[in-house]
């Protein structure tokens, strides 16, 4: 009797104490799929680490949240910059006004207010020999003596970055000046990653070694210290400056009620609260019982929510829950090792391309949402022709066969076991299982390789394989981002994991990426995007759809691929939310 | 009366023990699948699409079928295969290890006790799964790395056990009557005393096969075990996905087949150890 008493105390005093969805705060509720590596910019490599930096740090330019295609504005720099005949001089004005968040890094405590010095110590930091950073290649070879100072600085004990640098230059507090050595058409992408991200120096200074976990940004959200546990929170920045909701947008935002908030001070709620969830089933369920705003949905539990026909269940409908479902710029793939002596037949990878299913895959995997992939640069980026169709992406066992015979192996006779190496986890493996049933049946046989992620990345980065899976995102929306995963130069340690290097195309790509944004350069591209096509250096597999789920309290979510900066436009309808509420 | 042996009279005793037998039935029906799978009789078309994906268990396949259309009655008997000579290595590779150095440990003492009672105190102090984890890392994955991660690991509670009993032993009249009629140490321990350990031995091998077992399928439901071949630790591992809509017949298989099996092993080590071990005699 004693315990049954203890026990009703107990639950009395956890259900007392769990706060239900309370209305007096206007706070949302986001999730993180992975844990977070920290809040280094310069860092910030993987797609979760830079929405959460995003929060809370800002860069020169940004992508406009509404329209499409997307559009890059100016944010910390007060206008797009003015740039020499030559393309290579860049002036950048800065935007008055901006404040660091108050942090006791600074004197009595006050952020102090952003100048020309942050930028170009932010940009020198992601050179900076000693911190190794990630995100180093959107910069390498590409500024005046940036290079030469990285080299130099790696002899010495420690970085100097008093040493002025030819190509970085303050012209006054708020005006600076970049020189590239070669005209670089992405680079003002480059200025909106989030490893350009402008960080205070005395914030680096003075945490040191701890300074991912004490982030000191211009952002429109707060986070005094980041803690690595399942729940980061982030308030409002009460000294923001005057930031507008954008009025414009692409066609039909108004009518999706994109377009209410135009013209309000951003940001438009106190506080965000991101759930680090890593397993799929918690993160659905979670959602369902309305304990967050948003869902990215993947893998299983795409059948859960969505209909055969690509419409949401009627369960979902009635609590109001909305669908967005858009084209990633992403492509998935199975890589040849290229160094391999038997991939350097031409005829074998195109039987083994031809073996392959993807329509079952599709279904299997994707629930039909996503598309076969024609090449690598995904639909919606110049260089990917709509009316393009790949020859060699199609199932057929007969050709495949022929194709190998062709190869000199007919029946797979004579060709060794190949190791796929891919990642542990069970929808990777369920793929790769996949792969050799379609292998088997021209004869070929492959096995499994399972590795964790930094397992295969280091396999990849030391050429330690035969073939992998991997899939790759956009940067930034410039076909070159993805042309270049095949690019000779790019080989691993770079890139370029299949260490494909065709001659004939590295010269047109070369002469592709130094062109701006034109129709000669988008003629390059599609060149090259053929060209891979015929040449199977990979098994193309597909380019993936983004399904979300968003409740209907949460407004101003728009679908966007470099989605980092785009929380602090979010908000909330307590109104709504309440009415709701009764349904979950 | 006639005299029975201890081994007979252990036999007798067993065979009258009702859920003794079932498991030693069980446990002899196991190993019968796991040869005719090897030997290629049985299960060796696991791989094969017989139907659509994720069947329902029916007249036609018992257990339903798989994402990829395969039976999954056929992977679990493919499973049983790999599970059982998982048990069977790792005994294997643990017995000669555990007893050698325990009857070293007991019967030298000094220094040689002092160092082996080191050695497998270090190893019985780190988490086993973890070490596990960290064998298999270095050795690479598959089915031989399992053998031997779990061989090495599984050794520490034979050696303390036949360390304990060696020392017991050895002060025994019939080990003294050995030594005075001039008896070697070898001749002693081996010849002498070992054969009155043996069912420690045996009682220990039957608790081993299955935790040997359920390690297996734990390395595999991480990813770290079997490569390219059903067991039932990736059978678990995929129903992760499955369960949630509603298809549980790949887990309901492959934990049934695994419950059935360690129930009997646990069941037989028990009465194995009341058979076998004098001093629970007629109790």
């Amino acid at each position: 009797m004693k315990s049954l008493v203890l026990v009703v105390a107990i639950t009395f005093l956890v259900f007392g104490c769990s706060k239900e969805n309370s209305f007096d705060e206007r706070e949302i509720n986001l999730i993180s799929p992975e844990k977070i590596s920290g809040f280094d910019p310069i860092n910030a490599s993987d797609k979760y680490s830079a929405n959460e930096a995003g929060k809370v740090y800002e860069g020169l330019f940004e992508f406009h949240p509404l329209k499409r295609p997307y559009e890059l504005i100016p944010n910390l720099a007060e206008s797009l910059p003015v740039v020499s005949l030559d393309g290579l001089n860049y002036t950048f004005k800065l935007r008055k006004g901006v404040y660091f968040h108050d942090s006791p890094v600074f004197k009595q405590n006050i952020g102090r207010e952003l100048n020309a010095h942050d930028v170009i110590f932010s940009i020198k930091r992601l050179a900076d020999p000693k911190l190794n950073a990630k995100g180093w290649w959107i910069l390498d070879d590409r500024l005046v003596g940036l290079n030469e100072w990285r080299i130099k600085n790696s002899k010495n004990e420690k970085t100097n970055y008093e040493e002025e640098i030819e190509g970085l230059k303050v012209l006054d507090d708020y005006t600076l000046q970049i020189k590239l050595n070669k005209p670089y058409p992405q680079f003002l992408y480059a200025l909106a990653m989030p490893y350009t991200f402008v960080v205070a120096r005395e914030a680096v200074e003075f945490y040191g070694k701890e300074f991912l976990n004490y982030p000191v940004g211009t952002g429109a959200f707060v986070l005094p210290k980041f803690e690595q546990s399942s729940m980061i929170t982030y308030f409002r920045n009460p000294k923001f400056r005057e930031k507008l909701y954008p009025s414009e947008g692409e066609e039909g935002d108004d009518k999706l009620g994109l377009l209410a908030d135009a013209g309000k001070k951003i940001p438009l709620v106190d506080k965000i609260n991101v759930h680090v969830m890593v397993e799929s089933q918690p993160k659905w369920l979670s959602f369902m019982k309305a304990k967050n705003d948003l869902l990215e949905v993947k893998d299983v539990n795409i059948q859960q929510s969505i209909t055969p026909d690509r419409t949401l269940k009627s369960d979902h409908k009635e609590k109001g829950i909305r669908l967005i479902m858009k084209p990633m710029l992403d492509v998935t793939y199975f890589a040849f090792n290229h160094d391999e002596p038997i991939f350097k037949n031409k005829k074998l990878r195109q039987a083994m391309n031809l073996a392959f299913d993807r329509a079952s895959y599709n279904r299997l995997f994707h629930e039909n949402t996503a598309f076969e992939a024609q090449g690598p640069i995904p639909p919606g980026l110049d260089g990917q022709k709509k009316e393009f169709k790949n020859p060699y992406i199609k199932y057929d066992v007969e050709l495949a066969k022929k194709y190998l015979a062709e190869a000199g192996f007919p029946g797979g006779k004579g060709l060794p076991t190949i190791v796929v190496q891919t990642r542990s986890d069970t929808v990777s493996r369920q793929q790769v299982e996949f792969f050799e049933k379609c292998m088997e049946k021209i004869g070929i046989n492959i096995d499994i390789g399972m590795n964790t992620w930094p397992e295969l990345v280091n396999k990849v980065t030391k050429k330690q394989h035969q073939m992998y899976t991997m899939a790759w995102g956009a940067d930034y929306p410039d076909a070159e981002n993805f042309l270049g995963l095949l690019y000779c130069p790019n080989q691993a340690p770079g890139s370029n994991g299949a260490n494909y290097c065709n001659p004939e195309f590295d010269t047109i790509f070369k002469q592709a990426t130094v062109l701006q944004d034109s129709p000669e350069r988008t003629d390059l591209y599609e060149k090259l995007n053929e060209m891979i096509a015929f040449d199977v250096p990979w098994i193309l597999g597909f380019h993936r759809t983004d399904i979300y789920l968003t409740q209907a309290w949460l407004k101003n979510f728009k679908h966007m691929e470099f989605n980092h900066s785009q929380f602090q436009y979010l908000n909330v309808d307590l109104e709504v939310k309440k009415q709701l509420l009764n349904k979950f | 009366m006639k005299e029975k042996s201890l081994w007979k009279d252990a036999l007798g005793r067993l065979i009258k023990d009702k859920w003794a037998f079932g498991s030693l039935i069980v446990v002899l029906t196991y190993s019968l699948i796991a040869v005719l799978s090897a030997s290629g009789v049985i299960a060796q078309d696991w791989a094969k699409e017989v139907g659509a994906s994720n069947l329902a268990p029916g007249s036609e396949y018992w257990f339903g079928t798989d994402i990829f259309g395969r039976d999954v009655f056929t992977k679990v008997l493919h499973g049983t295969k790999i599970a059982m000579s998982v048990g069977l290595m790792t005994a294997l590779i643990a017995i000669p290890i555990g007893v050698t150095l325990g009857a070293l440990a007991g019967y030298y003492g000094g220094w040689v006790d002092d160092f082996i009672t080191w050695l497998y105190t270090t190893f019985s102090s780190i988490p086993n799964i973890m070490l596990l984890i960290s064998i298999t890392m270095i050795l690479g994955k598959g089915i031989f790395s399992v053998y031997v991660a779990l061989g090495a690991t599984s050794w520490v509670t034979l050696c303390r056990l036949i360390r304990g009993e060696v020392i017991k032993h050895k002060e025994r009249e019939y080990v003294q009557a050995a030594g005075a009629i001039g008896g070697s140490h070898f001749r002693k321990l081996f010849i002498h005393i070992l054969p009155n350990v043996t069912h420690i031995i045996i009682i220990n091998t039957s608790l081993q096969f299955q935790f040997a077992i359920k390690s297996e399928v734990i390395l595999s439901y991480l990813g770290l075990g079997v490569q390219g071949e059903p067991s039932w630790g990736t059978m678990i591992d995929d129903a992760k996905l499955e369960l949630t809509r509603g298809i549980w017949w790949q887990l309901a298989g492959a934990t049934f087949a695994m419950f059935l099996v360690v129930l009997a092993f646990n069941l037989l080590g028990d009465a194995l150890r009341d058979s076998l071990d004098p001093k629970l005699k007629g109790k």
